[in-house]
């Protein structure tokens, strides 16, 4: 079987979407781990020091290009294997089962991941855009040279109510995508053992699917709540 | 007990179909399901009308034939339970009961509730088997089997190629149905020799029927009659991926 043959299969597909998801996955705490800085209490210094690295550090402009190029691959294959996967069922069931044979959450993350990819959107282009196209502010920080400042626009952002309920809804939608996302994706790399079944069930639920969703959506809260 | 019926009623697999009610009463909670059906179509015979079509053969739970999608569930309600076991004291008097086929592009209506499951039988003669050269017949247990192996293999054949995987399939998917073949000849030694190819040319088949992929829902394994589990489609993933990757092809 060759590699074009191998991944043509509806397995092959499968693991393309898992591996770009997995990467993705690992994005989620990284990106995670530098916004908490956001609400560190130094007026921005340490956040705006964070994303001046993260905007002109070489590696990470590569890999975040690749990480854009990933998301849409995630998102194309997928898109393939749904238009697929519908054409199987040309004529829909009167009666369905509801969710007593499978939970709504892994039924739909078509739907979830359309949240997302329109919130990915959204979010580049109020935040990736300003730092590298947009006109920010500077801010000096002991005597270093003059760096964007993203914390001030980040705070002005969520000054507004929409907005702040916007990234919840998106986070919401990540929840969901996740807690059913990591496990299928590791079903589909064949990670399937009794011993082993557990931890990757939490690892998905507790920390993909809840703490990093939350983690996300307290920024935009609580950056609200103090502006109050 | 009585009970509203509404019954998917196609002519061909080229006609429209369209759903039609049946009232009927006297149902024993006693009677299977498929008898509830011989005694509506008993009724229609003597009335001169079309009796219903559907499939049965061993109504012992094991052959796989019969495939009544019944108000939204593959054989009905009760877990692992083919529409032959299933009974009619799973019903209250007045219910309605909603009676389709299984629908998926590859498994086409033939008539009523009867669809074509060919899809399945061509998934098999792609590599569900194993090639065994004639002369003597082999000792039994002269080939030493590690009884985990021995037990998921069994489980994995217990798989009776109904298709309810399929048809609570959101996607129409036939991976549960593979995964079980692929599996239970992958996991003893002589399935050892034509794993890779196996699990490759019944891949590719279940593609080129139209089946959709999988997308781990559980839907499958929560409606198989015989309780095959979820890790066999793990299972063919792995040979799957290791046949992908090792084939020099």
């Amino acid at each position: 079987m060759k590699w074009s043959q191998f991944f043509n299969t509806s397995i092959g597909k499968k693991l393309l979407v898992g591996a770009t998801g997995l990467f993705l996955c690992s994005f989620v705490i990284v990106h995670l781990a530098g916004n908490l800085s956001l609400l560190k209490e130094d007026n921005g210094e340490a956040f705006n020091i964070y994303a001046a690295f993260m905007g002109h550090n070489g590696l990470i402009q590569f890999i975040a290009w690749g990480l854009k190029i990933v998301i849409l691959l995630h998102a194309i294959i997928a898109i393939q294997l749904t238009i697929r996967n519908r054409a199987a069922r040309p004529v829909k069931y009167a009666v369905r089962p509801g969710n007593k044979t499978s939970s709504w959450y892994s039924r739909q993350m078509a739907v979830m991941g359309s949240i997302l990819f329109i919130f990915i959107v959204i979010h580049l282009s109020q935040f990736w855009w300003a730092m590298h196209y947009g006109d920010l502010n500077t801010v000096s920080y002991n005597g270093a040279a003059p760096i964007g400042n993203l914390y001030e626009a980040v705070w002005f952002a969520f000054k507004e109510l929409w907005i702040v309920a916007l990234y919840v809804i998106g986070m919401i939608a990540l929840s969901f995508h996740l807690i059913h996302g990591f496990k299928s994706a590791c079903q589909t790399f064949g990670l399937n053992h009794k011993k082993y079944n557990g931890i990757l069930h939490f690892i998905g639920v507790w920390i993909f699917g809840i703490l990093i969703p939350v983690g996300f959506a307290v920024i935009p809260v609580v950056i609200y709540i103090k502006q109050i | 007990m009585k009970l509203t019926l509404k019954i998917w009623r196609q002519q061909n697999n080229q006609a429209k179909g369209h759903f039609e009610t049946f009232e009927v009463s006297d149902v024993s909670k006693d009677m299977s399901f498929l008898e509830m059906f011989d005694v509506l179509n008993e009724r229609l015979i003597n009335e001169g009308k079309e009796p219903i079509a559907f499939d049965h053969d061993c109504r012992e739970g094991i052959c796989g034939a019969c495939s009544m999608y019944i108000n939204g569930r593959a054989h009905g309600p009760w877990h692992e339970t083919t529409t032959c076991q299933l009974h009619m004291r799973a019903y209250n008097d007045g219910d309605t009961i909603v009676v389709e086929p299984w629908r998926a592009s590859a498994f086409p209506v033939i008539k009523d509730l009867t669809v074509d499951r060919s899809a399945f039988d061509r998934i098999i003669q792609a590599g569900g088997y194993i090639s065994v050269n004639t002369g003597n017949a082999v000792d039994a247990n002269a080939i030493p089997i590690d009884k985990t192996d021995a037990d998921h293999a069994f489980a994995a054949a217990a798989c009776i190629g109904c298709g309810a995987c399929v048809a609570a399939c959101k996607n129409s998917s036939a991976m549960l149905f593979t995964s079980a073949k692929v599996s239970q000849l992958a996991l003893l030694p002589q399935g050892d020799p034509e794993r890779k190819q196996r699990a490759m040319d019944m891949v590719a088949q279940m593609d080129k029927e139209g089946f959709g992929s999988c997308t781990n829902t559980g839907a499958c394994e929560a409606e198989c009659p015989k309780g095959i589990s979820l890790a066999n489609i793990a299972r063919l993933n792995r040979e799957f991926i290791a046949a992908g990757f090792s084939s020099e092809a």
